[in-house]
């Protein structure tokens, strides 16, 4: 019989019992395995004695009250999601630009598509006056979570997979340069509901002083749901860095890939038409965007990226046989691209353009 | 069904104390060990909720990598300053306090913070009183890994310290 492995006769160190009964017996007549466990035995006896620490005496009370009076964590963009040092922020202006467009497709889905679930992407030009112009629209209803989005930050791949349902993206290509570490993050499906509420547009316009054109006939009392993930969100980087010694400062991931299933949005009594007709027609809206909203063949299968125009570029391409659209920014410095086949992909990272779409080539879900 | 809070105040009651362990045993400070232990919670708070399941073994791996990373930092303005100010530092040196406890645990930390990531966080995971499944689980790792893991490990400390001892 071969000898007794190490895991094995560590585990004897702290549970004799531990052995199976071929290893016991195996152990009995073996002097090269007692004395390697001997060895062992004195090694882990000198951790203990070297670890020893302090003695703690802990007030839990006063430490919880402490705990629940601190400041909540900066937001992580509802992930554990880059959140750049100051000293590095003017250098990763794209990928922030990035991220921006990723948060603006959640609002694009809440507030513009009804009876929606996305096939293909399609860029739209957006500025800060369309973002804040189409804010209003969130006067004229009220949102209410079903589900709340969960996202979580977990330890595996298998963990990611768990809770998201499907298993986690594998990158057969990774830039020379990007780190090995992976962090993953999973979040359930979150389902939204926005009531229209004339009521309260008209309230909210009032107290605004701005006028609004008035909601269509019906749609008072309409639900739009929207349900988005499951997904699965991997960062490659050593987010808790080296150099630093609170884990409130974090590096800037060097990668991230994200798997979310496509949302859907789904309405009781408003057309896709209605709502189109009635976006387009909110004042403030830039020609540039009510030209490309209305060039889209049918917005009820297109998922909309806006792309911010001050701020980033974007170009069409194919990944994985389907078409993307990637985004980078002016300098170069950062890029990101979104498809969608079966479920939405996302590749981002301060990364050219050209290795963005390689990672997502060679992208295995 | 459990509030947000009060699952949050049941994790915490039930977990700082080991938590706030585990940071002492790396850090061998009881104060700077709180410190990094409510930062651990306040960092868990804010991005999950306390009744998920991974919540315990989350709150040790962040625990066990917060204070090494402390510890490293710590380590490393150590020689910076020493290399800037090597007069000064060996006029303010006491050959006594080599004899001292205080100096054997500044010597044995300074070996754990020159470990790989994985090694140190399984000695101080396992120092700690975590069972083999709670550092497999804390780590990621399947339980039959832990004993090679750990049996590596300490020999891994044990020749470190020698170095430093003998540097």
């Amino acid at each position: 019989m071969a000898h007794l492995s190490e895991g094995t006769l560590r585990r004897m160190v702290d549970d004799p019992d531990a052995l199976t009964g071929s290893d016991r017996r195996h152990y009995a007549d073996c002097a090269d395995c007692q004395t390697r466990y001997a060895g062992m035995a004195e090694d882990a006896r000198a951790a203990a004695t070297m670890l020893a620490a302090p003695e703690l005496r802990l007030d839990v009370a006063s430490a919880l009250k402490q705990v629940q009076a601190a400041p909540a964590a900066r937001p992580r963009f509802g992930f554990t999601l880059p959140i750049l040092r100051p000293a590095s922020r003017p250098m990763f202006a794209g990928l922030a630009a990035a991220v921006v467009v990723l948060a603006l497709v959640a609002t694009a889905f809440v507030n513009i598509l009804p009876l929606f679930q996305p096939k293909t992407v399609q860029p739209v030009p957006v500025t800060v006056a369309d973002i804040q112009a189409l804010s209003a629209l969130s006067d004229y209803g009220t949102m209410t979570w079903s589900q709340q989005p969960q996202p979580q930050v977990v330890l595996s791949a298998a963990d990611a997979q768990s809770i998201a349902g499907f298993k986690a993206p594998v990158a057969s290509y990774v830039p020379a340069g990007v780190s090995s570490t992976i962090t993953y993050a999973a979040m359930p499906k979150a389902v939204a509901v926005f009531t229209f509420d004339a009521a309260k547009a008209a309230a909210a316009a009032a107290s605004t002083g701005k006028s609004l054109p008035p909601l269509p006939k019906g749609v008072d009392g309409a639900k739009l749901t929207v349900t988005v993930g499951p997904a699965i969100i991997e960062v490659y980087g050593n987010l808790n860095g080296g150099t630093t010694t609170s884990s409130q400062d974090i590096n800037v991931p060097e990668l991230v890939i994200a798997e979310s299933a496509a949302p859907v949005v789904t309405s009781t009594q408003v057309t896709a038409k209605q709502l189109e007709d009635y976006i387009l027609s909110i004042p403030g809206l830039s020609k540039d965007l009510t030209a490309a909203l209305k060039a889209i063949g049918d917005p009820t299968s297109t998922l909309i990226i806006p792309v911010p125009i001050q701020y980033a570029t974007s170009t069409t391409v194919t990944v994985q046989g389907v078409h993307g659209v990637a985004v980078g920014d002016n300098t170069g410095l950062g890029s990101g691209v979104i498809w969608i086949k079966g479920n939405v992909f996302v590749v981002a990272g301060p990364l050219k353009q050209s290795e963005v779409v390689k990672v997502a080539d060679g992208l295995k879900s | 069904m459990k509030s947000r809070d009060e699952a949050f105040e049941a994790l915490f009651k039930s977990e700082y104390a080991r938590v706030a362990g585990i940071a002492n045993r790396v850090l061998a400070d009881p104060h700077e060990a709180e410190d990094v232990a409510q930062e651990v919670f306040i960092n868990f708070h804010g991005l999950h909720s306390a009744s998920a399941q991974f919540a315990p073994a989350w709150l040790h791996r962040a625990a066990a990598h917060t204070a090494l990373n402390r510890l490293r930092g710590k380590r490393r303005r150590e020689k910076r300053e020493l290399a800037q100010a090597p007069q000064e530092a060996s006029r303010t040196v006491d050959p006594q306090r080599m004899l001292e406890v205080g100096e054997d645990r500044r010597m044995v930390r300074a070996a754990l913070a020159r470990l790989a990531p994985k090694p140190a966080a399984v000695l101080v995971l396992r120092a700690s009183g975590l069972s083999y499944a709670e550092v497999a689980q804390a780590l990621g790792v399947g339980t039959g890994q832990i004993g090679t893991l750990l049996r590596r490990a300490e020999a891994a400390l044990r020749k470190e310290v020698t170095r430093g001892t003998s540097l």
